[in-house]
């Protein structure tokens, strides 16, 4: 315990200052001194003998002193401190490289943090179940390997003969209208079978889970709800029993809270119990979604075996009554992400190219800076600093620019997630956990000490490797180092130059993916289109609608279109069961029967038995429209007949189909007096005629081929089976206005009805999301490498100008032009641009194949983009040496010869 | 001439030790004059060097200083022994002797004692 005493003492006196036991020393040797000197004396020298033997006796005072100091503080934090404040000094006066540096590596680091961030919060944290890595998601799998979710009896049988779930569940949710809070509000609601809570291993914080007799066929409804619905719609009450909530035509009294932060499956408000409505007996029908927690000691791996042999076994003995053949199990943190993963992991590289090419620049300016400081260092070794000391030196100055850029670019991370919700898209999984915490923290402090050691090892890498006496030798300008250190950022701009070309194809090629969706015709005309999504109180459970209730929906919908027609300005009103290419994905879409002269299937089994013929059978959306659905989106009708007056309850059904569907299904032959069953989809077996044929819509999507869609009439179907039924009304007048109006009209005729105002723009803008913030992040950084570049070369090329000004002198004393002058510095200038460009091409090459799934009718190597950038990006090289190069055509040559 | 002996500062260190025991409380001339006396001249031109040494076995808890009057009364540091310093000390020199004893015993080894 010797040394932790002595390391105390020697603490202790570093915080105390070197005062007191400097005088205490120089006190101590002058009465050491005396008392020698009088001895001295005693002994017959004479006064001044005396004293000199004294001293003679004592040896040297400075190096005793010395080893003192040593002995009484800590060197090394002692030479630290100094070294700092040597390295602050140096940054002060040098306030426009410090300024340059610091700022770049804060953007660079600022923009790593930020980005780590998101990052973190949506990949690397643990889901907020207990031992999430348990948890997976459960699909069937086709034949053609998609995953589809699970029909009913399949889940069943995943259920009960599976070995390695401890649960496993089945939910759906949609959005849908509940009454009986404080207010009526469009939700999500979920239903979710036996086991769902306990795989997730969340109990309800209030009130309890469904009991025994709520989880079965037709037993006593209950509801349990989100933390936030409770908070906001039930006030916060501590007693639910007064609590029962109206959802499509049933009363669920609330029975539970779950606890704030559970948000599975996401948004969702309402939670009922799956048993309480009698299962759909097909085995296509494919209506849930599967969760699951493993057992104990079971692998991922197991479990997918275990329910790809019990699909296979289903295969075998349904044969062609399943269209399953196999399971999927995925871990539930990977299915949650799910394509977001491409996005962020892309942007990761991107910031990690961005923090690359500030490094570079900021690199480039200490190797100037180290050349420049040359003769600085040679005395210093000839003083004796040895070569560690001087290492330590480039160290503590880089460690104080990062972390001045650190701090600086926290604070900027700081402020970017705290702005960065309202630019995320909304459909981002999990980004409720995102702000900068420890581990976001720790991220940007490994980014701050590995940006320290690198540059500070970088700058100090002639040091270490050069002979400094030569230094001595040679004149400072000409040395043959500076050319060396010369070199070695020209290597440094090369690189960052190829980087930054990287950063641009890539944002190149999001831009013009985005354009090109944009500009991709949907098939109807999305602008000065107002959308009212609301919902019409209907029995969700039951088979088909009774003419009653399809009657009392038709007068309150045309109530309200007439009503809504008479606006001022609105030029046409229409409503249909969901929008095409909304935010979320709303029409439904299925297998429907030809019947060609067949008779209508009377019930599901028939239906089931026909659809076993893949002649028979048609896959498309199915949309519930009414007739000024088609002229208010836009949608032409290329042949045949739309809805009309003359289709009502007790008219032949009709139907009015996508070109795309015409061409795929009915080839050959007229589309048109068809007949099609398509009532698997609202439970009303009634065989619907093709009457008409309209122009093709990218329902699901602008990235995707128009998909095949048929449309029935609500006036004859009821509006049921889509779970949005949304008016739009076309109106070029002043959208505040007319939603106001519209208002008025909804709170008249149905007070009852939430609503949800919106435009089709932003609908459409919801979808885009994801793409547009990729574009906007990947664009930014692009722009801003694109900057860095510029600077980069800039520096090295004025350095060069600087240098060489005696050379250019002499050129043009011998006779060179300015246009030679100009050659030779925007040479130097284009030489390492072409050189990063070829390389940074070659990198793209290898590099934009990763993103491609990002991609929308472009290739990953569009030549188009790859010129293009790969042009911008030399202009922006040559704009920058022609800078400097302008100084030197402007060199007097008598002034040069003179400079030194 | 024969060459002054580089004393070792662990060997420095022991005889301070070993001078504040026997004399008790010191100044620092007083104690080299002592260690001078002793060794002959072995701390003859470096009387400085026994400065840092007093300082190190202070923060390592040996000793301890206090200002007090010197024979002139002027103002001077006196060292003492501290309890764990006496420690030290006897540790010390039983460590010496041992390796002493050792050494001793190899330089009286004669060719025909190992055969």
């Amino acid at each position: 315990m010797k040394w932790l005493r002595r390391l105390l003492r020697r603490v202790a006196n570093l915080a105390a200052g070197r005062g007191e036991l400097d005088e205490r020393l120089c006190e101590e040797i002058a009465e050491h001194l005396a008392l020698q000197t009088e001895e001295n004396i005693r002994v017959g020298l004479s006064p001044d003998e005396a004293r000199r033997e004294a001293k003679l006796k004592f040896g040297g005072t400075e190096s005793m002193k010395e080893k003192y100091r040593a002995e009484r503080g800590l060197p090394l934090i002692e030479t630290l401190v100094q070294d700092l404040r040597y390295a602050a000094r140096m940054l002060r006066k040098n306030p426009g490289f410090t300024a340059i540096a610091v700022f770049t590596l804060a953007l660079g680091i600022g923009a790593s943090t930020a980005i780590f961030s998101v990052v973190d919060a949506i990949l690397l944290r643990a889901l907020p179940y207990p031992q999430p890595e348990k948890l997976v998601r459960v699909w069937e799998k086709a034949p053609d390997g998609r995953f589809m979710n699970l029909a009913d009896p399949n889940l069943d049988d995943f259920v009960s003969q599976n070995s390695t779930f401890a649960d496993l569940a089945g939910y759906e949710y949609w959005r849908s209208s509940v009454a009986g809070g404080s207010e009526p509000v469009r939700v999500n609601i979920a239903s979710v079978s036996r086991g769902f809570f306990q795989a997730l291993g969340v109990e309800p914080f209030r009130g309890r889970a469904f009991a025994a007799d709520e989880l079965e066929v037709h037993g006593a409804p209950a509801a349990i709800v989100s933390h936030s619905y409770w908070q906001r719609s039930l006030g916060g009450a501590a007693d639910l029993s007064q609590f029962h909530l109206r959802i499509e035509g049933a009363v669920y009294p609330v029975v539970g809270v779950m606890p704030e932060g559970f948000d599975y499956p996401p948004d969702v408000a309402v939670w009922i119990p799956r048993e309480l409505y009698p299962e759909l007996p097909g085995r296509t029908g494919h209506n849930w979604r599967g969760v699951g927690r493993v057992r104990d000691g079971i692998t991922i791996a197991q479990a997918r075996a275990n329910l790809s042999a019990i699909a296979r076994r289903i295969k075998e003995q349904y044969g062609k009554e399943v269209d399953l053949d196999d399971a999927a199990v995925v871990p539930l943190a990977d299915a949650t992400v799910g394509d977001v993963r491409t996005t962020l992991l892309t942007l990761l590289d991107t910031v990690g190219l961005l923090l690359l090419v500030a490094c570079a620049n900021v690199a480039g300016l200490l190797v100037a800076r180290t050349s420049a400081r040359r003769k600085e260092l040679a005395v210093r070794v000839a003083l004796g600093a040895g070569r560690g000391r001087l290492i330590q030196q480039f160290l503590v100055e880089s460690f104080l620019l990062a972390s001045a850029g650190g701090v600086l670019g926290v604070l900027i991370a700081i402020a970017v997630v705290k702005a960065l919700p309202a630019i995320l898209p909304t459909n981002l999984p999990r980004q409720e956990g995102m702000a900068v915490n420890m581990p976001v923290l720790l991220f940007a402090i490994g980014a701050i000490v590995s940006v320290a050691v690198s540059l500070g090892l970088f700058a100090a890498w002639r040091v270490i490797t050069g002979n400094l006496q030569e230094a001595f030798a040679t004149g400072s300008r000409s040395s043959t180092d500076a050319g060396a250190s010369q070199r070695l950022r020209g290597f440094l701009v090369t690189g960052e130059i190829a980087a930054t070309l990287v950063i641009l194809v890539g944002a190149g090629l999001l831009g013009r993916s985005f354009l090109r969706l944009i500009s991709t015709n949907p098939g109807f005309s999305g602008r000065n289109l107002i959308t009212m999504e609301f919902s019409l109180p209907t029995p969700q459970w039951q088979q088909g609608m009774e003419e009653s209730e399809v009657v009392r929906q038709i007068h309150l919908v045309e109530d309200i279109l007439t009503r809504l027609r008479a606006i001022p300005g609105v030029e046409t009103a229409g409503v249909a069961g969901a929008l095409p290419v909304a935010a979320g994905d709303n029409l439904a879409d299925g297998t429907f029967l030809i019947l060609n002269g067949q008779n209508a299937p009377a019930d599901f089994n028939e239906f089931n038995r026909i659809a076993q013929n893949p002649a028979q059978v048609g896959r498309a959306y199915y949309c519930v429209a009414g007739e000024e659905y088609f002229r208010t989106m836009g949608i032409p009708l290329i042949r045949g007949r739309i809805f009309g007056g003359q289709d009502d309850w007790n008219s032949p059904n009709v139907a009015v189909i996508g070109e795309t569907l015409a061409r795929q299904r009915w080839p050959n032959q007229d589309a048109l007096g068809q007949v099609v069953e398509f009532g698997n989809m609202d439970g009303n077996l009634k065989p619907v005629t093709v009457v008409g044929i309209v122009g093709d819509v990218r329902a699901s999507g602008l990235d995707l081929p128009p998909s095949p869609i048929i449309y029935v009439d609500y006036r004859q179907r009821g509006m049921k089976a889509n779970s949005s039924p949304t008016i739009v009304m076309r109106s070029a007048a002043p959208e505040g206005q007319i939603v106001a109006a519209a208002r008025g009209i909804f709170h008249d005729l149905a007070p009852d009805v939430p609503v949800r105002f919106s435009t089709f723009a932003e609908e459409m803008n919801g979808w885009l999301a994801n793409r547009r913030f990729l574009l906007l992040i990947v664009g930014f950084f692009a722009a801003a490498a694109l900057a860095l570049a510029a600077v980069g070369i800039y520096g090295v090329v004025a350095f060069s100008v600087t240098r060489r000004t005696q050379e250019i002198g002499v050129r043009m004393a011998l006779g060179a032009q300015r246009g030679d002058v100009l050659r030779l510095v925007v040479g130097e200038g284009a030489r390492l641009a072409l050189a990063g460009v070829a390389i940074g091409i070659a990198a793209s090459f290898a590099v934009t194949r990763l993103i491609s799934s990002l991609l929308f009718g472009v290739s990953a190597t569009d030549p188009v983009i790859f010129a293009g950038l790969a042009a911008l990006l030399s202009l922006a090289a040559l704009v920058a040496s022609y800078i400097p190069a302008r100084r030197a055509m402007r060199v007097n040559p008598v002034v040069a010869l003179r400079y030194e | 001439m024969k060459q002054k002996t580089d004393v070792l500062q662990g060997t420095l260190a022991l005889m301070v030790l070993k001078t504040l025991d026997v004399l008790g409380p010191q100044h620092g001339y007083g104690i080299a004059r002592r260690i001078e006396q002793i060794s002959g001249d072995l701390l003859a031109v470096n009387q400085g060097t026994l400065y840092p040494v007093l300082l190190k076995l202070e923060q390592e808890g040996a000793i301890a200083s206090d200002w007090g009057a010197s024979e002139n009364n002027r103002r001077a540091r006196f060292y003492r022994l501290t309890k764990e310093g006496r420690k030290q000390l006897q540790v010390e020199t039983q460590d010496w002797e041992q390796t002493a004893a050792i050494i001793g015993r190899f330089f009286e080894v004669k060719a025909e004692d190992l055969l």
